[in-house]
């Protein structure tokens, strides 16, 4: 085996034996299994807590009711009880002398001004269903009105539940993937988000630890400083495949169960997800190339500073600037030829993610494309060799820092 | 001061031609020749900031030189070429949370060894030093000596045909050292050329048959250790007695004094006779012992660095 294969071997092993590296690895998703867990697990409560709750108030409550439109359905107020008030003035005063526990008044141009409604207060540990209520009675009288006028049953449907919606969108004559088509490219976004977030530390302490234990001297005589780098820098990414790997397949075995019922907002449906080649294969070099950069740069940067403590002081400068464009998403998304968005694209440390995220929407030209690879081939390769030359001058610099006016003199 | 034998030039494992080094304005090396021999025990010696380490970093690659050249068998020393060297750095370290045997077979694999000969190698060695149950112990669990050892280990693995030892007996005790002065012993007579860095005189007397003593980034002694000791000077009458040592300026010089024990150098035109016999006849003083020899490269160490004593020897 090479030198550069015992590096990465020596790397992967020690590191995937590090408890860090798995508490850092599980963190992400036990979280998000937490998460999702507990919001649906509250969501399920609230939702048959107000069913149960909105069913008893409906039975015990004393309504009013005073319909100035028409619509409201007079067998509706009588099947459910529901008393009829001579005025607004008389519901007000029914609720405040506690002989109703609401009043809903359906003023003419209700569609203008809204339903009133006047309740008494129940506490704040019991919201009861006023406004759903009030609205519902309105809504169930409309069907009502609707189906024995047309008795039609397809009409009474769409009133009672929107009918879905399948659009297809075209550019340029050619038919395009529309919103589904953002969810294969945006992986990459995801991807590049994960590695920065997950393995920034492990990149600026790759070569601190050889410093902290004085092994860098001996390292430098028997391996390349080069060698020792990219060894680093590939293990590195075995490291965030391996993290990727244990966030992806519980996602993929969800996927595999649910793909029929989960959809996405916009109608998309998990069911298909268009692959796009050319929005592939960008998103993809992007990612490589962003990632080799930064790993450079942080790999580098931690190799100035005798210990990982320090070095990590800088991290978040670091982190900040990767995520900066999501502060101009707006932008980003909507006005692609805006002077930041143009900044943000070809700025070396801002480009990865302001282009894997214009490459998922869709507003990535291909001229803005290849430019912006050829920076980062450019950069990737500079951070590679600013890795090195840290690494050379920093390594035996075991009790001080390296400025960077010193690295370059 | 000897120059380099240029008959011995191919017969050199180490070459070191007209070094000099500046680190910003400070001129660390003012102007360094030697040589060391196909196996031969070079002592590489000198006080602290002396120049020495500096010296063989630059040796290995570690620094660019200022001037000069600085070759290891008869090229600029690159990574690939460690396969022949095993360096012991001033710097001690290792990865310290790594079990000590993966850390030896990794660096051992780097050295050149397949990893399942580094994995036997590493055993047999760890066996001989007494380490066999700590193998899969983490290094930072182990004693300062006991790291030692296993960053020796590291050092001879690969069986170096040159091993550079930075001060390879610090640390240790007497037991560990007698140890460990074998395994050098046992490498130089299997062929290895050693350079050894250390302020253990006692050990350059034993083990070197060349030193070079570096003073200020200069050469201020180089050759053989008794050519050496001829350069410096003349011998010494060393003393163990009790009583009252008299002073003589006309015959003698006391060089070193202690309760018990002096050490004295005399005058050109006297001989060692006189000053015995002066000696002999005082009532006060009563010699127990004496001896007359050349002075230690202690004695020489000590004396070169006597304008310096208590800076920094």
């Amino acid at each position: 085996m090479s030198k550069l294969g015992n590096v990465i071997g020596f790397e992967v092993r020690r590191n995937l034996k590090k408890k860090t590296f798995w508490y850092t690895s599980l963190f992400l998703p036990v979280i998000i299994i937490a998460v999702f867990a507990i919001t649906h697990a509250s969501s399920n409560h609230a939702s048959s807590s107000s069913q149960q709750q909105t069913s008893s108030y409906s039975k015990t409550a004393k309504l009013g009711v005073l319909d100035e439109t028409g619509l409201v359905n007079k067998q509706v107020l009588l099947r459910d009880h529901i008393v009829i008030e001579p005025n607004e003035q008389a519901g007000i005063d029914g609720v405040k002398d506690r002989k109703l526990t609401a009043f809903f008044y359906y003023p003419k141009n209700v569609t203008q001004v809204g339903i009133q409604v006047f309740a008494q207060d129940q506490g704040i540990a019991f919201t009861p269903p006023y406004n759903a209520l009030a609205s519902q009675l309105l809504s169930q009288s409309a069907v009502a009105t609707v189906s024995s006028a047309t008795h039609d049953s397809e009409a009474v449907q769409i009133l009672q539940k929107s009918p879905s919606v399948t659009a297809t969108t075209y550019k340029n004559g050619v038919e395009t993937n529309g919103l589904a088509g953002i969810v294969a490219p945006i992986i990459f976004y995801v991807i590049f988000s994960f590695f920065v977030v997950m393995l920034s530390y492990f990149m600026i302490s790759a070569t601190t630890e050889e410093k902290e234990n004085r092994a860098a001297e001996i390292l430098l005589t028997t391996i390349k400083s080069r060698s020792l780098i990219i060894g680093k820098i590939l293990s590195i990414f075995v490291l965030g495949f391996v993290q990727i790997v244990i966030i992806i397949v519980p996602l993929l075995i969800g996927y595999a169960l649910f793909h029929n019922h989960i959809s996405l907002p916009g109608g998309v449906s998990l069911s298909h997800i268009p692959l796009d080649a050319k929005a592939i294969a960008i998103g993809a070099s992007v990612l490589l190339l962003g990632l080799v950069m930064f790993t450079g740069i942080l790999v580098g940067f931690g190799s100035l500073f005798p210990s990982a403590q320090e070095a990590s002081r800088y991290l978040g400068i670091v982190i900040l600037s990767a995520f900066i464009p999501l502060y101009a998403i707006g932008y980003v998304v909507s006005s692609p030829h805006a002077l930041i968005v143009t900044v943000f694209t070809y700025f070396p440390l801002t480009a990865p993610s302001t282009v894997l995220l214009r490459n998922a929407v869709g507003t990535l030209s291909t001229g803005d494309a290849l430019g912006v690879l050829a920076m980062l081939l450019v950069t990737a390769t500079l951070s590679i060799l600013f890795a090195v030359r840290a690494f050379n001058y920093g390594a035996m610099a075991y009790n001080r820092r390296i400025s960077i006016k010193e690295l370059f003199r | 001061m000897p120059s380099l034998d240029s008959k011995n030039l191919n017969n050199s494992v180490v070459d070191v031609q007209s070094f000099a080094m500046n680190f910003g304005r400070k001129e660390v090396i003012k102007d360094l020749s030697f040589n060391v021999k196909r196996g031969e025990i070079f002592g590489f010696l000198g006080a602290n900031g002396a120049g020495k380490t500096t010296t063989i970093r630059t040796l290995l690659g570690l620094y660019e030189p200022t001037r000069g050249t600085l070759l290891v068998n008869g090229e600029r020393y690159n990574p690939n070429m460690s396969a022949n060297i095993g360096y012991l750095p001033e710097e001690r370290g290792l990865y310290r949370n790594e079990p000590v045997i993966n850390t030896m077979v990794y660096f051992a694999v780097l050295h050149g060894l397949s990893e399942s000969e580094a994995q036997k190698r590493a055993i047999a060695y760890l066996k001989r030093v007494g380490l066999a149950d700590k193998a899969n112990e983490r290094l930072v669990k182990l004693s300062g000596g006991q790291q030692q050892k296993i960053q020796l280990g590291v050092t001879i693995l690969h069986e170096p045909s040159l091993m550079i030892l930075d001060e390879p007996t610090e640390a240790l005790d007497p037991v560990n050292r007698a140890l460990l002065m074998d395994i050098i012993n046992e490498r130089q007579a299997k062929g290895a050329t050693v350079m050894l860095v250390t302020h253990r005189m006692d050990e350059v007397e034993q083990l070197c048959d060349r030193i070079l003593l570096l003073k200020d980034g200069s050469v201020a002694l180089y050759g053989k250790i008794d050519e050496v000791k001829e350069q410096f000077g003349s011998q010494i009458i060393a003393l163990n007695y009790s009583g009252k040592l008299p002073v003589n300026d006309k015959l003698y010089k006391v060089t070193k004094r202690l309760p018990h024990h002096a050490e004295l150098v005399w005058s050109g035109n006297i001989n060692t006779d006189e000053v015995l016999h002066f000696l002999a006849n005082q009532h006060d003083l009563h010699i127990t012992t004496f001896e007359v020899r050349r002075p230690s490269l202690n004695d020489i160490f000590l004396e070169l660095y006597k304008d310096q004593e208590g800076k920094n020897v």
